[in-house]
């Protein structure tokens, strides 16, 4: 017997499959130009993703996430340009110096809640951005560190682009998988309250160190992606604003959904370069949409929609049942 | 004969008592090793001028970061809000003393003007901005930092990226002579005015009508309300000072660190380990933090530069895994 799929999944699912079909054909699709920054997008939504992970599920916001993904960046290109070594070398340096900062940060945060998380993994991302700028045996301070290569086999920016997508959407799935499982559905109990977690026997803290590495570990991918995306990384890659966009993205697709980071990664990054075409005021900007979004759009985009169709879900049931 | 009996008797709260002020002697003698190490350390490393040099950098710069920690603090502990846009207040306040002493060429004349100018900018972002989303404290802090992003790029459109100095007044210039020992005065001059405010502070929290609805307040906001105080007056009243003090810090801080575009977020990563060190929402966590982080900034840039921002790190690291709520912070 065939299950019946509700309405919404096969909305869903059909959405999925546009989204997907069309991620598959864009390098035949679109110039140059566009394949890059919808690979720029699909990383930032993955980072926009790995701060929902802690925000939208735990909640507890991070404005320090670009100290990791940063940290990871600079490991690999620091293995690239300064030591000069191969490519397992330089992504498992990476690997290892994000997840290293996400343990450190992890440690000095898991123990704090609400305004004060923010504060601790705020000045955590500056420190790593104030590491980048006067640390210049390692990170070239200002200049940072240029000429680092892509691997050889997904070297034109077409065959990056499906590495990307690829790596995207596994971390995607990933990412379902946690959110799904019995650790997940603890994340959201910590978000409701901890204290009747701590009193239910759960180690809140530990579980907040885990799920902090898990987002950093998501930071991190998304970091090395980057950087060879770029081919350099700079301290610009790790300022405050940088960690700042992840949240901004996060809301506005909708915080504690998946898809709505990534939706949200694609509006930025699509109003970050069309706007520049006219005016060179974009941090402005962006205060101005996380002031409009905080005060009138908390749920996102995602939000927006859900609500909008549950209001005519309803009514579709109010109707008088005679008309069947 | 009771007496007799009573004074042989044996008493556990006192015995207790001695017991673990033996246990805080030890543990304070055991942790002022690795100090004494360190200074020994330190002063191997420099000339006892430059030691001293070092101490008076840190504390004037420690007594800049106590104008904005205070008011940070204040705001903290009164409303919970914590106000991000600290920093831009700061940047702004600033440039604007700078504007004012090209306008006019009095110091004393800018640091009113920016202050007051500040003021009314906090006045703005608490009742136009913070008051639809009172009490919802994540959304709070995302929304001054939007804030700051705002107003660090609105300052650069305005001010351009260059670095620059606030004039300070003639007589504020050049250095106070000991004997062989020079420092500049106006350093010397802010540190006395950190002190002249700190007492003030400390003499308005404690002695005043004010202070006691602000006290009050911190303890419990209902029950102030209760009694007939006038509560959102007090919050939006300290908000402005908060944002008064921000814009103050500007103009002191401004003449003698030089204020740049990206400053706004260097001087509010300073003030949040300041809170986290010396404990958020207290005036004595912030006198405590401002003096620690303020050596700490001057000995690290002195002696490691390359590790200037980390060495800030260790510290803030083992305050939060040992005492999460800072040295002199309460448990919520």
């Amino acid at each position: 017997m065939i299950r019946r799929i509700s309405l919404k999944t096969r909305v869903l699912l059909v959405l999925a499959a546009i989204g997907l079909g069309i991620g598959i054909a864009a390098p035949y699709l679109f110039p140059k130009y566009i394949v890059g920054l919808i690979s720029l997008a699909l990383i930032g939504g993955l980072f926009a993703q790995s701060v929902d992970l802690l925000a939208g599920y735990v909640g507890l916001v991070t404005l320090g996430q670009a100290g990791i993904s940063g940290a990871a960046a600079y490991g690999v290109g620091y293995m690239a340009s300064k030591v000069g070594a191969g490519f397992p070398a330089q992504i498992a340096v990476g690997l290892l110096t994000g997840i290293l900062a996400s343990l450190l940060f992890g440690l000095m945060a898991m123990r704090s809640n609400d305004v004060y998380f923010i504060m601790i993994t705020l000045a955590q991302g500056m420190i790593v951005w104030g590491l980048s700028i006067r640390l210049y045996k390692v990170t070239g301070a200002e200049n940072g560190l240029t000429g680092i290569p892509r691997p050889e086999p997904v070297n034109p920016y077409w065959k990056y682009y499906y590495l990307v997508l690829v790596v995207v959407v596994l971390c995607w799935m990933l990412l379902g998988i946690i959110v799904k499982s019995p650790f997940g559905a603890s994340l959201k109990g910590l978000r409701e309250s901890e204290t009747r977690m701590r009193m239910l026997g759960y180690n809140t803290t530990a579980q907040k160190l885990y799920v902090f590495m898990l987002a950093g570990f998501f930071a991190t991918i998304a970091g090395i992606l980057l950087v060879y995306l770029n081919g350099f990384i700079s301290p610009s890659s790790v300022v405050l604003a940088a960690s700042a966009l992840g949240v901004l993205e996060a809301i506005l697709g909708g915080v504690g959904t998946l898809v709505g980071p990534m939706i949200g990664a694609f509006i930025i990054v699509a109003i970050q370069n069309i706007v520049s075409i006219y005016v060179d005021r974009w941090p402005t900007l962006m205060g101005l949409i996380f002031v409009v979004v905080v005060l009138f759009a908390r749920r996102g985009l995602v939000g927006a929609i859900s609500d909008v169709w549950n209001r005519r879900q309803q009514e579709v049931s109010l109707e008088p049942q005679s008309a069947q | 004969m009771t007496d007799i009996g009573a004074e042989a008797e044996f008493d556990p709260m006192e015995t207790f008592a001695a017991e673990s002020r033996a246990k805080r002697n030890k543990t304070l003698a055991l942790s002022s090793i690795p100090f004494a190490v360190l200074i020994w350390w330190i002063l191997t490393q420099m000339s006892l001028e430059a030691f001293f040099s070092q101490i008076l950098n840190g504390l004037s710069f420690g007594a800049v970061l106590f104008f904005l920690a205070s008011g940070f603090t204040l705001i903290f502990g009164l409303m919970r809000i914590t106000n991000l846009a600290h920093g831009g207040f700061y940047l702004v306040g600033g440039y604007l003393g700078i504007t004012t002493v090209r306008a006019t060429g009095s110091f004393w004349l800018a640091i009113l003007v920016s202050a007051l100018s500040i003021m009314v900018l906090g006045l703005f972002t608490e009742r136009v901005l913070l008051r639809p989303i009172r009490g919802l404290a994540q959304p709070e802090v995302l929304l001054t930092i939007g804030l700051t992003f705002i107003l660090g790029d609105l300052a650069l459109a305005v001010w351009g990226g260059d670095p620059m100095p606030i004039p300070k007044p003639s007589w504020l210039n050049g250095a106070l002579r000991v004997g062989d020992f020079a420092y500049p005065r106006y350093r010397l001059f802010v540190i006395a005015c950190a002190i002249l405010m700190g007492v003030f502070l400390f003499w308005i929290e404690k002695k005043t009508r004010w202070g006691a609805m602000v006290r009050a307040g911190v303890d419990d906001r209902e029950m102030v309300a209760a009694l007939g105080v006038n509560i959102k007056a007090v919050f939006t009243g300290a908000f402005m000072f908060g944002a008064f003090l921000a814009g103050f810090a500007g103009v002191i801080g401004g003449a003698f660190l030089t204020l740049l575009p990206g400053q706004d977020f260097e001087i509010l990563l300073f003030a949040l380990a300041v809170v986290i060190i010396g404990g958020l929402g207290s005036l004595k966590g912030a006198m405590l933090g401002v003096v620690i982080v303020g050596l700490i900034d001057s000995f690290g840039k002195a002696l490691v530069p390359e590790l200037s921002f980390f060495t800030l790190f260790a510290p803030m690291a083992i305050i939060l895994m040992v005492r999460p709520q800072g040295l002199l912070g309460k448990l919520s």
